[in-house]
C-alpha cells in the first residue's frame, strides 16, 4: 500500500498528456451468483428492473424465485441502484425490505507511455459503491 | 449463350441421330441434301441453284473434307443443330418455311432411311450417364436392384452386368490397394497423414478441426474456417461471458539474437516513434511485456508500410549484464511473413545462411540423424510396447510435427558477420492457443498444474526428464519457479484477464495436462474461495508480474526439443491408467511425467474508444511443438468452445480493431488479399442469373468488389484544391478570406518543408537516451526524403498512424450530442471545428492518406463489407432536423449505359452465329474469337473498363469505404469499420456545423439507401 501512494504523488506531478495516455481499466470483481444483479447506466431502467423483478418473482408458477437478490452500483449508476431497489419495494405491497450497504472500490488507471523511455504507470482511485439487499419478508 | 452450354447441348447430342449423318457418299452432293432433309436452308440453296459452278466448287471441297476426320464432321454437325435451334427460338425472319417445289425421290429415301437407322441406333444404345436400373420406370424398381442383377426384367440383364463389371474394375483403380482395414490402422494413417500435408502445413490441431470445421487452404495452412455446427451467436457469448479458444500456431515466429544495442539499431529504421511505442520501449525490453509495433520498410516511415507485428523479448536473468547476448521473438501473421523476414535481413545485414544442420532443430535435420533421433526415444518407449505386442518390432513412422512442407536444405538461420546478429525463422517451432473471454483464467488454473520439483537425483543423461532435475537443483530456479506457481495460482482468483496490465507476460513450467483430465467435458466455473487473497491479488494488479518470473525454459531451442521428443504417447498413458488399481483414480507418474515449459501472454481486449473496454481480453499460451493436442483436449474438457478464422474475425471488429491481413490496404499483404478477396466475390456475382443479382451499374456502385483506395485519395485531393481556387479567384465571401490565407503554402516549398522537419525534431526530442542519437538525424532524413517522395512516389498510398494526429483528430470529429461529458472536454480543451489553418500541416505531410474510422449506425440497418460511406448535403441534415425517425436519403437510379452495348453485342453474336451455320466450316476460324473476347469483358451489372470519378458518381460524396461491417452483438446495432480519405475527412468536418459534426451517410452496395451513421476515429 504504502509504496503504491508513494510514486502516485511523484507521478501526478510529472504527469503530462504528451508524454502518457489514461486508460481506465475494469473494476476489480468478484464472480457473479445467480442473485447479483451489477446496475450500470448503458441499460434500459426498466429492462433493469424487470430483470429485478423477474428473479425475485421467479418463473411462470413462481419456481426458482430468489428470496433475496443484491443491487450493486457503482459511482454514477449509484443513484440509479436505489431508485430500482425502492421501485421493487414500492410495487411489492410491503413484502419486499431493503438493507443497503455501502463501501469504497479501488479503480485502477492505467497511464500508457507515449515515449519508449517511460514505464507505464498505475494510479489508484476510489469510487464509492452501493450494496443493496432486497429480501422477502412474510406478510404480517 | 456462353460457352459452357455448348458443349453440354454437344455432349448430349453426341449420340443423338442427326439428320446429317450420312455415309460419305451423302456428303458429295449436300447442296441437294439440305433441299430435302433440311427444310431451313432451302432459301439459301436455292440461292445458289442460278451459280451452278459455284455450287461444284463446293461439292468439291466438300469430297476433299469429307473422309479426313469424321469426328469433327460430326461435332461440326452438332454445332449446326444446335444453332439452328437458336435460330428457330429467335429469329423469325430466318424460318421461311416453304414448301420444296421438288423431291428426288432416291436422295430423299436415302435420307430417311439414314435417320431411321440413327435413330434405331440410338434407341438400342443408351445415351445418358445413369446406370441401366435408374432408366426404368419407378414402379418397375426393386430394392437392391443395383447389387442384384436378377432384379432386374430380364432384357435388360446383360446390359447391368457389363455396368456391374465396369464399375467394379472402376473401383478397384480408385482403392489405394489396401482394404479399409488397413487403411485405418495406425501406421498406415501417420503415413497417409504425413503425405497429405506436405502441400500445406497442417497444424497439430488438424485431425480435430477437419472433423468439426470447414476447412480452408489459406496462407500455406490448413485451416478451420469456421464451425460446421451453428454457432455464430454462441462463439460471441464464448468471447464476453465464457471462454473462446483458438489455435494460432499458424502465426510466424522469427527470431533474433544478439547484441541488444546492434538489435535496437537495425530495427529502429523499420519503425517509428510517431506511429506508438517500438521495439525500444523499456517495459517491454525487460521482458516484462508484450509489444506492438508497425513495421515498415526501413526509413521509409509514413509510406510502405510492412504490415503489425507482437513481439516479445526474453527477459534477462541477470540484469546486471544487459549488453549480453539477448532474444527477441517477432510474431506475425504468415501472409506478412516474407516481406519482413526479408526487411529484416537487410536491416540486419543478415545475408550468410547457417546450414540448417547446424543450429535449428526438429524437421530440419538430415535423414540420418532423425533416424537416430528418433531411436533414441524408442528406446524407452519400445520397451513398455514390447510387453504388450512382442513380436512387432517394426520401426514406427514418425509422424510430422511441425512444418511438413519445408525443403530440409533450405536455410532457416542467417547471420551477420557484421553485426553478429542471427535471425531464425521459428514457424511450427511452437504452439500457439488463444484464450479469449473471462474464463479463460479458471480454465487454465483448472487445466494446467505447475510442475512438482524433482529433487531425486537418477541417472543423469539418459533419464528423459533430465534438464528439469538438473534446474531443481538450483535453489534460485526452485525458488523462481514457486514464485512463478503462486502467481498462477493468484490468477484463479481474478474474474477478467481485462484487469490485468495489458501485455503481461507469466512464464512456467507445468506437468503433462493430460494426466488430470476430467472424465467428461465439464464445465469450470471460477472458485469464490480463490477470489479473497486480497492483497497479493491487489499487487498483482497493479505491478503486474515481476520480471523474473517472466522467465520461461520455452526460450531454450535445447529444452524444447527434448520435451517434444520426451512426450509419452496417448496410448502409453492410456495403457497405464487403465492398468490402475482404482479405475477412475489420479494417475501418478512421478518422476516420468513431462515438464513442459510454457509462456503465458496475457492479450489486452478493446483498449480504444470509451465503451465496452477490455472486452475481448485473454491469454496466449505458447508451448513446444509436439504438445498441441495435450493442452488442447484439456481446455475444451473445460469448457472452452473453439472457433475458427471467422470468429477471430468477429473477435477484431468487436475489438474495433484492424483486421491483419484485411484491414491493411497500404501493405503488400493487404493489396493481395483484397485482390483475392474481389476475385472471389466477382466469381460468386457470375454465378447467379442476371435477373437474380443486383445491377450495380443502375445502382452506382462503382466498385462493390474492391476499394479504389488510391483513386479516392488522389481525386479528393485534386477536388479539394479546385474547390480553392475558384473561390480563391472569385468570391469575395469572410470564409473565403481564410482559405486564401491557406492557399499560399499549399504548394511544397522548401520552407515549409524545413518547419516541418523542426517541429519533428522538437517532439521527438523528448525521445529515449539511446535513441536521441538516431533520433536528432533521423528528422532530417525524413524531410529531404518527404520532398524526394513527394515528387517520385508521391502517388502511394499511406495511411494515417501518427498518434499525435489521430488523437487530434478524434477531438475533432466530434462532441456527440449524446455523450456530454466529452462534448464539455471537447470544448473546455478549446477545439472548435477543424478550420483550414489547424489541418494544413496534416494534410501538407499526408496529401494523400486514409484514415481508420469507426461508424456507428445512428438508427437501423447493418453495414455491409464495402459499404459507401458518403458526406450529407444540407438538405438531409434538414430532414434529420425536422424528422427524427428519418431514415436516410435515397440513391436515384442510374442510367446503364453497358445495357444497350451488350444487347448489341449479342445481336452481333447470333448475326455471327447465323454466318456460321450458313457456311459453318469456312466463317468458324474467323469470327470465333473477337466477340468472345469483346463478351468477357463485360458483365451485365458491373462497370467495365477504368473507373470514372468515384468521388462524385453519385448524389452525396464519397468519403471512402467499409472493410469489415455488421450487425454487432456488443453494441446491439449496426457498425463498421472502414478507411476514409483524410483531406475527405478535414473537409467535411470544417463544413458541417458542431450539432452534426461527425455524422455521415452508409450505403450498402446493393441497396440504394442511405443511412446515417456517426463517425469516430479512436485511439
Amino acid at each position: 500500500m504504502a509504496e503504491n501512494r508513494e510514486p502516485r504523488g511523484a507521478v501526478e506531478a510529472e504527469l503530462d498528456p504528451v508524454e502518457y495516455t489514461l486508460r481506465k481499466r475494469l473494476p476489480h470483481r468478484l464472480p457473479r451468483r445467480p442473485n447479483d444483479i451489477y446496475v450500470n447506466m448503458k441499460t434500459d431502467f426498466k429492462a433493469q428492473l424487470a430483470r429485478c423483478q423477474k428473479l425475485l418473482d421467479g418463473g411462470a408458477r413462481g419456481q426458482n424465485s430468489c428470496s433475496e437478490i443484491y443491487i450493486h452500483g457503482l459511482g454514477l449508476a449509484i443513484n440509479r441502484a436505489i431508485n430500482i431497489a425502492l421501485q421493487l419495494q414500492a410495487g411489492s405491497f410491503g413484502s419486499l425490505q431493503v438493507a443497503a450497504n455501502t463501501s469504497t472500490v479501488e479503480l485502477v488507471d492505467e497511464l500508457e507511455p507515449e515515449t519508449d523511455a517511460r514505464e507505464p504507470l498505475t494510479r489508484i482511485r476510489n469510487n464509492s459503491a452501493i450494496h443493496i439487499r432486497v429480501f422477502r419478508v412474510a406478510p404480517k | 449463350m456462353s460457352n459452357a452450354k455448348e458443349r453440354k447441348h454437344a455432349k448430349k447430342m453426341r449420340n443423338q441421330p442427326t439428320n446429317v449423318t450420312l455415309s460419305s457418299g451423302f456428303v458429295a452432293d449436300r447442296g441437294t441434301k439440305y433441299h430435302n432433309g433440311g427444310g431451313r436452308h432451302f432459301h439459301q440453296a436455292q440461292k445458289q441453284e442460278p451459280f451452278p459452278g459455284t455450287s461444284r466448287q463446293r461439292q468439291t471441297k466438300m469430297t476433299h473434307h469429307s473422309p479426313v476426320d469424321p469426328d469433327v464432321k460430326e461435332q461440326s454437325s452438332s454445332k449446326i443443330m444446335f444453332k439452328k435451334k437458336g435460330g428457330w427460338k429467335a429469329g423469325p425472319e430466318g424460318m421461311s418455311q416453304e414448301i420444296p417445289k421438288y423431291i428426288t425421290a432416291s436422295t430423299f429415301a436415302q435420307a430417311r432411311a439414314a435417320e431411321i437407322s440413327a435413330m434405331l441406333k440410338a434407341v438400342t444404345q443408351k445415351s445418358s450417364n445413369s446406370l441401366v436400373f435408374q432408366t426404368l420406370p419407378r414402379h418397375m424398381r426393386r430394392r437392391a436392384m443395383s447389387h442384384n442383377v436378377k432384379r432386374l426384367p430380364r432384357r435388360l440383364r446383360e446390359i447391368a452386368q457389363k455396368e456391374a463389371e465396369k464399375a467394379v474394375h472402376q473401383k478397384k483403380e480408385h482403392s489405394k490397394n489396401k482394404c479399409h482395414k488397413a487403411r485405418r490402422c495406425h501406421k498406415n494413417r501417420v503415413l497417409e497423414f504425413n503425405r497429405r500435408q506436405k502441400k500445406n502445413i497442417w497444424l497439430e490441431t488438424h485431425i480435430w478441426h477437419a472433423k468439426r470445421f470447414h476447412m480452408v487452404k489459406k496462407w500455406g495452412y490448413c485451416l478451420g474456417e469456421r464451425p460446421t455446427v451453428k454457432s455464430h451467436r454462441a462463439c460471441y457469448r464464448a468471447m464476453t461471458n465464457r471462454c473462446l479458444l483458438q489455435d494460432l500456431s499458424y502465426y510466424c515466429c522469427l527470431e533474433l539474437k544478439g547484441k541488444e544495442e546492434e538489435i535496437l539499431k537495425a530495427l529502429s529504421p523499420m519503425c517509428s516513434i510517431d506511429a506508438g511505442l517500438t521495439f525500444a520501449a523499456v517495459h517491454c525490453l525487460s521482458g516484462k511485456c508484450q509489444g506492438s509495433v508497425l513495421l515498415y520498410r526501413a526509413n521509409r516511415y509514413p509510406r510502405e508500410m510492412l504490415g503489425p507485428v507482437t513481439f516479445i523479448w526474453k527477459s534477462e536473468r541477470t540484469p546486471s549484464h544487459t549488453s549480453e547476448s539477448r532474444q527477441l521473438w517477432i510474431w506475425l501473421h504468415p501472409m506478412l511473413k516474407q516481406d519482413i523476414l526479408e526487411e529484416l535481413k537487410a536491416a540486419c545485414q543478415c545475408v550468410e545462411p547457417i546450414k540448417p544442420t547446424i543450429c535449428t532443430p526438429g524437421p530440419l535435420l538430415t535423414t540420418s540423424e532423425e533416424k537416430s533421433q528418433t531411436e533414441l526415444p524408442d528406446e524407452k518407449i519400445g520397451k513398455k510396447r514390447k510387453r504388450k505386442d512382442d513380436g512387432e518390432n517394426a520401426k514406427p513412422v514418425k509422424k510430422v510435427i511441425g512444418d511438413g512442407t519445408r525443403d530440409p536444405h533450405q536455410p532457416s538461420s542467417w547471420i551477420s558477420a557484421a553485426t553478429g546478429i542471427i535471425i531464425s525463422d521459428l514457424t511450427m517451432e511452437m504452439n500457439r492457443l488463444r484464450l479469449i473471454g473471462p474464463l479463460s483464467h479458471s480454465i487454465l488454473t483448472e487445466a494446467l498444474k505447475a510442475a512438482s520439483v524433482q529433487t531425486e537425483g537418477e541417472d543423469t543423461e539418459k533419464t528423459p526428464h533430465h534438464w528439469w532435475i538438473e534446474t531443481c537443483k538450483n535453489p534460485d530456479s526452485v525458488s523462481l519457479h514457486h514464485r512463478q506457481e503462486a502467481i498462477f495460482e493468484l490468477l484463479g482468483g481474478i474474474t477478467s484477464p481485462a484487469e490485468i496490465p495489458s501485455g503481461t507476460i507469466l512464464g512456467l513450467t507445468v506437468g503433462d495436462p493430460r494426466i488430470n483430465l476430467p472424465p467428461k467435458r465439464s464445465k469450470v466455473l471460477p472458485n469464490p474461495e480463490k477470489c479473497q487473497d486480497n492483497e497479493k491479488v491487489r499487487q498483482l494488479l497493479l505491478e503486474g508480474v515481476p520480471v523474473d518470473c517472466a522467465h520461461s525454459f520455452i526460450w531454450n531451442q535445447a529444452i524444447c526439443k527434448n520435451v517434444t521428443e520426451n512426450k509419452i504417447s496417448d496410448q502409453d498413458l492410456n495403457r497405464r491408467r487403465s492398468e490402475l488399481l482404482v479405475p477412475g483414480s489420479q494417475l501418478v507418474l512421478g518422476p516420468q511425467e513431462s515438464k513442459i515449459p510454457i509462456l503465458l501472454i496475457q492479450q489486452p481486449g478493446k483498449v480504444t474508444g470509451d465503451d465496452r473496454r477490455g472486452w475481448g481480453s485473454g491469454w496466449d499460451i505458447l508451448f513446444p511443438k509436439g504438445w498441441g493436442m495435450a493442452f488442447w483436449i484439456p481446455f475444451i474438457y473445460r469448457g472452452a468452445r473453439v472457433g475458427g478464422l471467422k470468429e477471430s474475425v468477429m473477435h477484431s471488429q468487436y475489438k474495433r480493431s484492424p483486421d491483419i491481413p484485411g484491414d491493411f490496404p497500404d501493405c503488400p499483404a493487404g493489396v493481395v488479399f483484397a485482390e483475392e478477396q474481389a476475385k472471389n466475390l466477382l466469381e460468386k456475382y457470375k454465378r447467379r442469373p442476371p435477373a437474380k443479382r443486383p445491377n450495380y451499374v443502375k445502382l452506382g456502385t462503382l466498385a462493390p468488389f474492391c476499394c479504389p483506395w488510391e483513386q479516392l485519395a488522389q481525386e479528393w485531393e485534386s477536388r479539394v484544391q479546385a474547390q480553392e481556387e475558384p473561390s480563391v479567384a472569385s468570391s469575395p465571401s469572410g470564409e473565403d478570406s481564410d482559405s486564401r490565407r491557406d492557399k499560399l503554402p499549399c504548394a511544397p516549398t522548401p520552407e515549409n518543408t524545413d518547419l516541418w522537419s523542426d517541429e519533428g525534431g522538437t517532439s521527438l526530442s523528448s525521445c529515449s537516451e539511446p535513441r536521441e542519437a538516431m533520433d536528432t538525424e533521423c528528422p532530417a532524413r525524413v524531410g529531404t526524403e518527404w520532398v524526394a517522395c513527394q515528387d517520385a512516389t508521391g502517388s502511394l498510398l499511406c495511411v494515417l498512424r501518427s498518434r499525435k494526429w489521430l488523437k487530434q483528430l478524434s477531438t475533432w470529429c466530434g462532441p456527440s450530442s449524446r455523450d456530454k461529458r466529452a462534448a464539455r472536454r471537447a470544448s473546455g480543451s478549446g477545439e472548435p471545428a477543424p478550420t483550414r489553418a489547424a489541418c494544413l500541416p496534416l494534410l501538407e505531410r499526408f496529401p494523400r492518406a486514409l484514415v481508420w474510422v469507426s461508424l456507428a449506425l445512428l438508427r437501423k440497418g447493418s453495414p455491409e463489407p464495402h459499404s459507401m460511406i458518403c458526406v450529407p448535403t444540407e438538405e438531409d441534415f434538414l430532414r434529420l432536423r425536422q424528422d427524427q425517425l428519418y431514415c436516410g436519403p435515397q440513391e436515384s437510379k442510374h442510367s446503364d449505359p453497358f445495357k444497350s452495348e451488350i444487347r448489341k453485342q449479342k445481336e452481333r453474336k447470333k448475326v455471327e452465329k447465323r454466318q456460321n451455320k450458313q457456311a459453318p466450316t469456312e466463317r468458324e476460324g474467323l469470327a470465333g474469337g473477337p466477340p468472345a473476347a469483346g463478351h468477357q469483358a463485360l458483365t451485365l451489372g458491373l462497370w467495365s473498363g477504368p473507373l470514372p470519378g468515384v468521388t462524385s458518381h453519385c448524389s452525396r460524396v464519397l468519403l471512402g469505404f467499409v472493410t469489415q461491417g455488421d450487425f454487432s452483438m456488443a453494441v446491439g446495432g449496426g457498425e463498421a469499420l472502414g478507411f476514409v480519405s483524410l483531406t475527405g475527412l478535414l473537409d467535411m468536418l470544417s463544413t458541417q456545423p458542431a450539432a452534426e459534426r461527425g455524422l455521415v451517410l452508409l450505403r450498402a452496395p446493393a441497396s440504394p439507401q442511405y443511412r446515417f451513421a456517426r463517425i469516430a476515429v479512436e485511439v
